[in-house]
């Protein structure tokens, strides 16, 4: 898995890239809680996300309360058939704001 | 007579191996004749399972061994996975309340959302999963 992250004017744009899994989620993780920190609003690109699996689904839940907690945003974008797919067997979908492109995540209120 | 498929691998109980055995299932499943859509819900669905015993089992020491066994039977495919950590506490298989937002206790849920049976065993030889799946053809 591979993690980049760059700025979005006030945002932060998190880009993921290969599996997610027991593995290699806590470097998510730990990714996003450090980012979350520093600006108001989180953007997470999932479209170069091969695999995800519940761990990873745990990951976000846990980034998108503690976002609540802290009045911050944490908006995701870019959800390829595969991980709509393990998003709908969670059945977690409707508690994310979930966008088609970057544009309109950074959009978003 | 039709020579079926068995597939028998031990891995050892470290999160590095999950992509190898993902790979192995994915590819299984395809060769059965599964869309591409429930191959990746068979393979999240075993993933969790042998997830579950890194994580629950054997409490993420990487040192534990896990067998696991595929076999094509007919039009079913038969997983089972066998561990020598801790036993899986019952009362927590699919505790969690679906409508709730807590992160935890996902996995479980997948498991039994896809597969179509799934069974638990405590046996002298250690934790026995056993977890089955039909295929239905499509016109």
């Amino acid at each position: 898995m591979k993690i980049s992250v760059r700025d979005a004017g006030e945002a932060k744009v998190v880009e993921v890239e290969g599996d997610v899994d027991l593995g290699t989620s806590p470097d998510l993780r730990r990714t996003l809680f450090e980012n979350l920190i520093e600006a108001p609003k989180l953007v997470l690109n999932l479209a170069a996300i091969r695999y995800i699996d519940s761990s990873g689904i745990a990951t976000l839940i846990e980034v998108l309360k503690d976002s609540q907690r802290r009045n911050k945003k944490f908006v995701l974008f870019g959800l390829s058939p595969a991980v709509q797919q393990v998003f709908r067997l969670t059945h977690v979908i409707r508690i994310f704001q979930v966008f088609q492109t970057e544009e309109e995540a950074l959009g978003s209120a | 007579m039709a020579q079926h498929l068995h597939l028998k691998l031990v891995m050892p109980s470290d999160p590095r191996y999950l992509p190898v055995v993902r790979g192995a299932i994915g590819s299984l499943a395809a060769a059965m004749g599964w869309e591409e859509c429930d191959c990746r819900a068979i393979t999240l669905a075993l993933d969790e399972a042998l997830a579950n015993i890194i994580r629950h089992a054997y409490h993420n020491q990487a040192d534990g061994l896990i067998e696991l066994e595929c076999r094509e039977s007919g039009d079913e495919l038969e997983v089972t996975l066998l561990d020598k950590g801790e036993a899986p506490d019952r009362t927590r298989i699919c505790a969690r309340d679906m409508a709730c937002d807590q992160p935890g206790g996902l996995g479980t849920h997948i498991i039994r959302d896809v597969m179509d049976t799934v069974c638990y065993q405590a046996t002298p030889a250690g934790n026995r999963f056993v977890a089955t799946k039909r295929l239905r053809k499509t016109k």
